[in-house]
Formats: C-alpha cells, structure tokens, sequence
C-alpha cells in the first residue's frame, strides 16, 4: 500500500537499536500485523540521512523514535555499534573440568546479556566445551561463506609437550574462546547468524547438533558455494592487492613469532645463569663479617630479578604468542574466502561467456548466468565490507597486544630497578664501630 | 716484545719512563721476598680469563691491553699508599731510574733469600703449633679465591647470555620496518618502534663493557687472596723452621746427655753400631760431647733468635692483616655500590626505550 506507513507499535522510550530489524524473520509478539516496507522507502543508504518526505508529500517528522526515517536508519546494513548502541554482550570464563570414564574436558560457561528480539530471553548462562566451538565455526563458514569468520585457538596440542589442564593453558584458551565470541558479536550479520543463536542459548547443543539440516532457515543459508574448476581470468585490483597483503602480513607475523620465541628462550637460559649467580654472593657473605650483610643484599636482589624475569617470560608465553598466532590462522581462513570469492567470479565469468557464444536471440540474460552475478556482486561486497572491519580490527588489536608488550617489558625492569634502588642504602651503610 | 705499559712517578725528576710487564713482575717478587709479612698488592693478570665470548681472549686486544694498563696503575698506586712499601728504594728507583734498575734489583741478592721453591709450596709439612690465627687466615684465604672464581665465572656467563637477549631484539627492528611497509595508518608507528628495537639492541655493549670494571674489581682481590696465603705460608714456614730447630736441639741436647751419662735412653743406630762393635775410647766420647755442647749453645741462640723472629712477624704481619681487611671491606662494599648503580642504570635505560617504543605503538 501506498499510505503513510503505520508507526512501530512500541512498549516504551528505547533506543533505536532495540527496535526489531524489519528485515529479520522471526516471528516477535512486537511487529504486530506484518509490516513490509513499501518499496518505496527502501532507498539506498546514502539517502537516509537527508531530510525527507514521504511519497505523498507528508514531511517526516524525525524527532520520535518511531518515525520513518528512524525506520531508514534501521534499514541500515551497515551500522557501527558504539559502546552505547550495543545490544548483545558474550562472555566466556569459569573454565571447569569434567571427568567422565571416557574422556576428560573441560567446559566453559558461556554469558549472555542482549535485548535483542531474536533471543528469547534476556540473559543467558550455558556449558561449552572446545568441540562447541569448533562446530559453531564450522556452521558459520557453511552458512556464511561470504564473510571472514575469525579463527579458534589451535585445536591440537601435543600431549606429552602442553599440559591441556594447566592454569595457564586454559587461560589462555579461555581468552582466545571469549574473543572468538566477541569478534562474532561485533560483526552486523554474523552475529544474527541462527547457529550463533542456539550456541549462546540453547541447554544441550547436541540435541540441535544431531538435528542438523532440520533446522536450516528459508532463505539463502543452503546456498552452498560449490563452484569448482573454473579458471579466473583476472582479478580484480583490490582483492589481489587484499591477496598480497595477507601473504605479506602472515609471513611478517610469522618472522615476529619466531623472534619472539628466540627471545623467551634466550631470557630463560639467561635466566638459568643468573639463578646460579645470586647465590653465590650469598656463599660470600656467610664467609665474610663485615660484608655479610651487603652481600646477602645483593644475593636477595638477583633473586627478585630472577623472580621478575620468569614473570615477563609467561606473560609473553600466555598473552603475547597466542595472539600472535590467532592472526596467522585469520590470515590463512581469509586467504581461502579469498579463493571462494575468486571461484564464484570464475564461475560466473564462464557462464556468462558461454551464454555469450551462443546465438543471442534471446533479450534477456539467463536467470542462472543472472543468480550467479548477484552472488559475485554480493561476495565482492561482503569481502569488502569485512575486510574494512578486519583492518580497523587488526589495527586495533595490534597496538593493544604491542603496547602490552612494551608495558610487561617495563614493568619488568621497574621490578629489578626497584630491588636495586632499594639496596643502595644497605649497601652504603656503615657499620657500628667495634 | 713490545712495550706494554707505561708508568708515572711520584715527584720525581724523571717524570716518565717505558716498563715492561716483566719488569713490574720483578718489582712484586722483589716486594714479595723482601717484606714477606706484607699482604703485597697483586698484579692484573696477564692473561685474559673469566672472559665471556664476546670479549676477546687475545691479550693484543687494545681494550684487554687498556684494562691492564689500568690494573699496572692501580698496582703502584697500591704499593705508594701502603705506609711500608712506599718507602722501598728500589720501587722509588722503578718509578724513577730508567736505566740500570733491573742490575739494581739483582744486586739486592733478593734471590738468596727467597725461600725455596720446594719448601714454599709444599704445604704438606706438619706445622704443630701454628698461630690459630693464620690457620684461620689461610683458610679464608683459600675460600675466598674459590668464592670469587666461581662468581667471576658465572659472571661471564650471565653476560654472554644477556648479550644474546638484547641482541635478539634488533631483528625485531629489521620485521617492523619490513612489515610496516604493507600498512598504512600502523606504518610510522611500527617504524619508528623498530629504531627503538635496534637502539635496545645496541644498548648492550656498553653495559657489559662498564662491567667489566667490577670484574676488575673482583679479580684484584681474587689475587690479593692469593697474597695472603703467602704471609700465611710464611708463618707456617717460619714455625716449621723454629719447630724443626727445637726439636733438633732437644734431640742434641739428649744425645749430649746420652754420652755423659752412657745410658742409652732412646733407640740409635750408632748406640746399635757401638754396642756391636766396641765402645768409644773415652777421648772420642769427650770430643763428642764437647762438638755437641757448641752445637747445643749456638742452636739455644739460633732459637731464641727464630723465636724472636717468629714473634715479630707474627706482630707486624698481622698488623698489615688488619689494615688489608678495612681496605678489602672498604673497596669491596665501593664495588658492589658501583655494581648496583651500574644495574640501576641498565633498568632505566630499558624503561626509556620500552617506553619509547610503546608511545610509538601508541600512535598506530
């Protein structure tokens, strides 16, 4: 119909993001009669900030959060999510460990916090264990395979090497995990993603695991990407550049990584010598009178070096490689969308000049040829879209995990100024005349 | 060889003049010999030890050659500040005569006096009454060489290790720079982070470089120890000497007795002989005893002359042990303040550059 649209029925001032997106298909008591919008208030999004009117000639009253224009705004895909604007938040901690006759594991409790429609309730708690994980990932790359999905902490360890249930170990994966998440939440349609949904929500996972296709959802999640053996003939400037730009990075990543690692190694055989030093000022000082007390000092004081330099050295091991090595898994998972991406373009290039050498007498192009170039189109745009994302991302992550670095590293040599500023006046010190 | 080291002299006419290292061996062992109840202040070494391995263990190494002509210096400086030494006319002569010293050395006939070679160094004679002290002394003597060994050694192990983990962090330097050419908005600060990785990096040589002047440090004593060992050894030398003449005159004196009285007390073999053979004619035996009387009187003097001896040096050699013990306690605790402000000054030059790094990553 061509009237003046209806306004949103609404419970109460709230903010604009707390209104149900019109385009999402879930059935919420909210929407009342199905609302579609008219065709003619889908505009494109660089129209909606201007001031507008409607068809008819009503001006847009823009003040009230269910007016039209807040409805354009909404009908905006591409929204930044500011701390205030935020409507889901994840968590993942309490890592706690299960002994079952078969196996050994350990789950982590899942949070949520949202007021978004698509959730049922407000809040929810929930058990996962890495295999969750791994599955949800796995559903997300199926289901989405036009965006980058971010990585999972290495699956594999080496038994006899890492201890799975160390403090540290499960720390550092619960981090991973619950940045995993977060990356997730962030993103404007992965986080609408329904295998996300029942991740976060549902009791038993493997109940909905085991139902499997039953519960794929109408529209566009079966499209499965199976291309396979066309040849590209070109790429376009900006995802070849995208493509040497994440070989570059993952190999540049890689170097730091084995720097790093060179670094703890090196710190800890210097470590191993220096344990040995300390305590022999304090064999020195047993042996003298006069210099006991100066010489324990400083035995006392490479000890606490000592105890500063195994701190700096897990703080790199837990917080710094990790990361570091969750950018060189993100790098390679883009670099294969990447390929998919080259693949429906290949494809679409083919059918395209195969329609081409036949004898055109037919005005329109083929619907398949037609379906084909939307998914390229549509590909292009979501790469482009994410990888925007994944710069300011990575930009930001980086100068967080360096400045951290930085930041151990001083903590580190305040800790060892401190005990040696400290010793000075033990060491000046001038003893009682006998 | 070529001249290795040159010294200065305190006001004298001659203000300086070329020695050798060999010449400044000659003056120690001169000293040694001469005033062996003084803790005599030791030579640097003459070969590089305890080196870790980036120093270089060729004793051509202009910095090896520098640190020894510091340790030359320091030497003299030692031997002029000590209240006894100071006054010695040959180390006045080795500071100031440039000719003719060596021939004025050997004309002191030092040499002769010098204990020999096989009694100094075999510690194994049985001394039954050592002064409790100098027992006490040696042992500390002996334990503080070990002590310090080991440390020096760690030392040097620590510094090797040290220098790998700054060096390390230059090729981070080199990966920002690369890595930073493929960003746009992280670019500059990644960069000029790396400048700050290679300054890190760099940073080092000078640290252990100062370093090794408190190892310097550390060595001069891990030599005087061995100095006073040497007064120890003395003494014992000393009191074996007197132990040994008083046995000898007991032994004489009861031999005296032997053939006055011509009872046989003890076992000998020429009381064997005689008893097998036929007895002495009473001449014989007079004579005997009067040889032995002599003897017995010129060892009574020889004793208590020993027994003189014996007490002086114990008197003035422990008075130069006291004074060596306030200078070791000073100069230690000054070294160990140094070593400490050196350690100070290596956090806070880590502090600046890491925290210059972190404003550049800052500003990614």
């Amino acid at each position: 119909s061509a009237g003046a649209p209806k306004p949103l029925p609404s419970s109460g001032p709230k903010s604009l993001r707390e209104m149900p997106h019109p385009l999402a298909t879930s059935s919420s008591e909210e929407m009342g009669p199905a609302l579609t919008p008219s065709p003619d208030l889908l505009l494109p999004r660089s129209i909606a900030d201007k001031d507008l009117s409607l068809p008819n000639g009503t001006p847009v009253d823009t003040s009230s959060p269910a007016s039209s224009s807040s409805l354009l705004n909404r009908l905006q895909l591409d929204d930044d999510l500011d701390g205030e604007t935020r409507d889901l938040f994840v968590t993942v901690d309490d890592p706690k460990k299960h002994v079952c006759t078969m196996e050994t594991y350990i789950t982590y409790r899942v949070t949520t916090k949202t007021t978004r429609a698509e959730f049922d309730l407000p809040e929810y708690s929930v058990r996962r264990r890495y295999q969750d994980f791994d599955w949800l990932r796995n559903k997300l790359e199926e289901s989405q395979p036009t965006h980058l999905i971010p990585p999972l902490p290495e699956k594999f360890v080496v038994k006899g090497v890492v201890d799975r249930f160390s403090e540290e170990f499960v720390e550092t994966r619960r981090k991973a995990l619950d940045k995993f998440l977060k990356r997730i939440t962030d993103h404007p349609v992965l986080s609408f993603n329904e295998h996300f949904n029942v991740f976060l929500t549902a009791k038993d996972l493997n109940v909905y695991k085991k139902q499997g296709m039953a519960l794929l959802s109408k529209v566009g999640e079966s499209v499965k990407y199976v291309t396979g053996g066309y040849k590209l003939r070109s790429r376009p400037l900006e995802f070849a550049a995208i493509g040497e730009y994440l070989d570059t990075f993952s190999l540049k990543l890689g170097t730091i990584d084995r720097i790093a690692q060179r670094i703890i190694k090196e710190q800890l055989e210097y470590l191993v010598e220096l344990r040995e030093y300390g305590p022999v000022y304090s064999t020195w000082g047993g042996l003298e009178i006069e210099l006991s007390e100066p010489l324990e000092g400083v035995s006392a004081c490479i000890g606490n070096c000592c105890t500063a330099l195994e701190e700096l050295g897990e703080d790199m091991t837990d917080d710094f490689l990790p990361v570091l090595r969750e950018y060189i898994l993100y790098s390679e998972s883009m670099k294969n969308v990447l390929k998919k991406r080259d693949q429906v373009q290949a494809e679409y290039e083919a059918k395209l000049e195969a329609v081409a050498l036949k004898k055109e007498d037919r005005p329109k192009v083929p619907t398949d040829v037609e379906k084909c170039q939307d998914r390229a189109e549509c590909f292009n745009a979501d790469l482009k879209a994410d990888m925007e994302r994944w710069q300011n991302n990575k930009r930001q992550d980086f100068r967080q995990l360096l400045m951290g670095m930085a930041d151990k590293n001083i903590q580190y040599y305040e800790k060892c100024l401190t005990a040696w500023e400290s010793i000075i006046p033990l060491l000046q010190d001038k003893p009682e005349t006998k | 060889r070529a001249v290795e080291s040159q010294s200065e002299g305190q006001c004298a006419p001659v203000d300086s003049l070329w020695r050798r290292y060999s010449e400044f061996e000659l003056l120690r062992n001169y000293l040694s010999v001469t005033y062996p109840h003084i803790v005599v202040p030791p030579l640097p070494e003459k070969r590089a030890d305890f080196v870790w391995h980036k120093l270089s263990a060729d004793n051509m190494d202009p910095d090896f050659v520098e640190r020894r002509r510091i340790g030359l210096e320091n030497f003299l400086l030692r031997v002029a500040s000590h209240p006894v030494l100071c006054e010695d006319k040959i180390f006045y002569s080795f500071l100031t005569q440039e000719g003719g010293w060596k021939e004025m050395v050997s004309e002191t006939g030092f040499q002769l006096k010098a204990d020999s070679r096989l009694k100094a160094l075999n510690a194994t004679f049985r001394v039954k009454n050592p002064d409790k002290r100098f027992t006490e002394l040696k042992h500390y003597s002996d334990e503080l060489q070990s002590v310090i060994s080991h440390l020096l050694r760690v030392r040097a192990r620590v510094a090797d290790r040290l220098y790998g983990v700054y060096k390390v962090h230059g090729n981070y330097g080199r990966v920002f720079s690369e890595w930073s050419a493929i960003e746009k908005e992280m670019g500059d600060g990644l960069q000029s982070a790396g400048h700050h990785m290679d300054v890190y990096a760099a940073s080092i040589d000078d640290i252990l470089e100062e370093e090794e002047h408190y190892a310097d440090q550390l060595k001069e004593y891990l030599f005087y120890a061995e100095a006073l060992r040497a007064v120890c050894r003395k003494h014992e030398l000393m009191q074996y000497d007197l132990e040994m003449a008083a046995q000898d005159l007991t032994s004489k004196k009861q031999q005296c007795e032997e053939l006055a009285t011509g009872t046989v007390r003890t076992f000998s073999l020429k009381g064997m002989t005689s008893k097998l053979f036929g007895q002495e004619t009473t001449e014989q035996r007079e004579a005997k005893i009067k040889v032995l009387e002599e003897q017995i009187q010129e060892g009574e003097e020889q004793l208590k002359s020993k027994n003189l001896e014996g007490r002086d040096f114990v008197k003035s050699a422990w008075a130069d042990i006291e004074r060596f013990k306030e200078q070791k306690n000073h100069d230690l605790k000054e070294a160990l303040i140094s070593y400490a402000v050196m350690q100070i000054s290596m956090c806070k030059k880590g502090i600046q550059v890491w925290t210059n790094a972190k404003e550049c990553f800052s500003k990614m």
